[in-house]
């Protein structure tokens, strides 16, 4: 065998194993796609398949509309609330926290970057905020969120979103800022232009790349939040994460429709992932590793 | 790749010049502070202040039922610590999240190794099957614990494999044991967590510089050789970075096992995260959980302290 024949003959192999790796990784989410166009009887049926043998999208409507036509899946379903409640919140809350946590994070980056402005220390203390479990910090917060009446209520996430995900803003923003000449800054102030419009009409249009990745990241992060939601939120103010553990645990057997709420709350953190996955490295080690 | 001090920012390159262009330009303390002003409003709200209750809490005695507000609570010195120390449901639950970061932790590293090498030689669709490959870290976590918690169930199609293998009585209830439950939980972490492993040494690899593996090659090293002698030492303070980020992260452990097992059966899966917040928010201890936490914000704080040792020369911290 000649050394190219040779060097294709394992670039195949390689190719082999790695569709071998994604299709096993890939099954369960399969079973997730499939389960949810199933009807109830089919739901645990033996032996199981991966098609349905009798789709349906009852599982889908199901979420929206709880008074379904008898004989399809009604018995099953129940007292089960929609869910449209908790995708108005998070559609809410969770943009206009990704936006607060950008602007926080953008014009901290610029002080850190330009001017190093509390040294080490207070990067650094960002980033202990993302160090420790959050439950820690669940505990006296609630003792705040109590007497300022923010349980339960929009206000009350989109404040604790935009605080825990500045450390994501902060230090990516800060990469990309660092990442500008500065010398185009200094020519403009030089130039007798005031600081504030460098900023807005120099620096901001420069890094926003940067900023529209950094923004798809914290996006996802406070779209998939749970913990402090399953905490801070009850009835009024619940978000998609919140609403889909409901599902798995008060309706114990009802899988048809869990596995639809499942594949509809991934669709948007899928989609912005599959945008920024260039910068996935980056967005995960807050920038320190490029 | 330049060290990771040049890659933070933290050294020479970032620093201003000197003279009096250059204090024109930067000395103006009042522009510069207001920059970072909502920022530190934000560390003193959510990290200083909260400390600070969350320490004076852990020395009185309070339940939100018991009518008092937090501030007239009854001091109780260090109770809490004592009880939380002495606790073996808190003992149990730190060891056996510890021991689950190391077992996770591992797996995903050396899977992660194992695919970033499989995947650093070109073949065919290799960027499809890259970007197919990063799918499940962007999941919600209640998602991958959905999944898992459905295809594990006992009338699910893992056990119905095993049925068909090994015969009718190779059915298993995975979420009924301890053991069984803690390493179905494990698995969905595996699963979510190995691309992220994957994806950092993937592009670390990619960037490791080709000069001294050719010349390696040269003088005759073997590709074990150069893989053990040259490539991994130059892509090691990426690989304690990820490593420590994730430890860090999985030690934070709440959404999957609230959503598959719900700590049980008993306690036996319950990490400590799920163990604060059954103790705080479900039974309202919240003197009892802070001191919890505060013993919990001390260890991570030592074992992170710990785990960038050997980054410190390198971070210049």
């Amino acid at each position: 065998m000649s050394r190219a024949a040779h060097g294709r003959a394992r670039g195949w192999a390689r190719l082999a194993v790695a569709a071998v790796v994604l299709l096993l990784m890939m099954l369960p989410v399969i079973w997730l796609v499939s389960l949810s166009f199933k009807p109830p009887r089919e739901w645990l049926a033996t032996p199981p398949s991966l098609i349905p043998r009798n789709p349906t999208v009852d599982n889908y409507v199901v979420l929206v509309a709880p008074g379904i036509p008898k004989g399809t899946i009604g018995e099953v379903v129940g007292a089960a609330q929609p869910v449209t409640r908790a995708f108005v919140n998070s559609v809410i809350v969770v943009p206009l926290a990704t936006l607060a946590s950008l602007g926080v994070g953008f014009l901290g980056a610029y002080g850190i970057s330009r001017f190093r402005v509390g040294g080490n220390f207070l990067p650094f203390s960002v980033l202990a905020t993302r160090m420790f479990p959050p439950i820690a910090f669940a505990v006296p917060l609630l003792v705040y969120y109590r007497s300022a009446g923010l349980i339960d209520t929009r206000l009350g996430l989109i404040l604790m979103y935009t605080a825990f995900t500045l450390a994501f803003s902060l230090w990516l923003l800060k990469g990309f800022i660092d990442g500008v000449p500065r010398h185009i800054e200094e020519a403009a102030i030089l130039d007798g232009a005031s600081r504030w419009r460098v900023l807005f009409t120099i620096t901001l249009p420069l890094v926003r790349g940067g900023l529209a990745a950094t923004g798809l990241f914290v996006f996802i992060m406070n779209w998939t939040e749970f913990l402090f939601a399953l905490i801070f939120t009850s009835r009024t103010a619940l978000t998609v994460p919140v609403q889909i553990s409901q599902y798995a645990s008060a309706v114990g057997r009802f899988y048809g429709p869990q596995a639809a709420l499942g594949l509809v709350a991934s669709v948007p953190v899928l989609v912005a992932g599959y945008v920024i996955q260039r910068y996935l490295v980056r967005a995960f080690t807050f920038g320190l590793v490029k | 790749m330049g060290g990771l001090g040049g890659v933070l920012g933290l050294r020479g390159g970032n620093r201003p010049p000197r003279g009096l262009r250059h204090q024109l330009i930067y000395d103006d303390r009042w522009f510069q502070q207001l920059m970072v002003l909502p920022m530190q409003l934000i560390i003193w709200a959510v990290l200083v202040v909260p400390l600070l209750i969350a320490l004076y809490l852990s020395f009185v005695d309070w339940q939100p039922i018991s009518g008092l507000e937090w501030w007239q609570a009854p001091f109780a010195g260090i109770e809490n610590y004592r009880r939380a120390i002495l606790d073996p449901r808190f003992q149990s639950a730190i060891v056996r999240t510890v021991i689950f970061v190391g077992a996770v932790v591992s797996v995903e590293f050396l899977l992660g190794l194992a695919l970033a090498v499989l995947f650093n030689r070109k073949f065919p669709a290799r960027r499809a099957l890259s970007s197919l490959l990063l799918f499940p870290m962007m999941l919600p976590w209640v998602v991958v614990g959905l999944i898992f918690f459905l295809v594990f169930l006992e009338k699910g199609p893992v056990n119905y494999l095993l049925r068909v293998g090994f015969g009718p009585a190779a059915s298993v209830d995975w979420f009924g044991r301890p053991l069984l439950a803690l390493f179905t939980i494990g698995l969905g972490d595996v699963w979510q967590w190995t691309p992220f492993m994957f994806l950092v040494i993937y592009s670390a690899l990619a960037a490791v510089p080709p000069e001294p593996v050719e010349a390696a090659r040269t003088l005759g090293a073997s590709d074990w050789q150069i893989f053990r002698r040259v490539t991994l030492p130059s892509i090691k303070p990426v690989i304690l970075i990820a490593l420590l980020i994730r430890a860090l992260e999985a030690f934070k452990i709440f959404d999957l096992v609230f959503i598959m097992t719900g700590g049980g059966p008993g306690t036996s899966t319950e990490s400590v995260s799920l163990y604060l917040y059954r103790t705080g928010f479900v039974f309202g201890q919240l003197s009892f959980a802070s001191a919890a936490a505060i013993l919990l914000l001390a260890l991570v704080l030592v074992v992170s302290w710990l785990g960038l040792r050997p980054l410190r020369r390198e971070l210049e911290l």
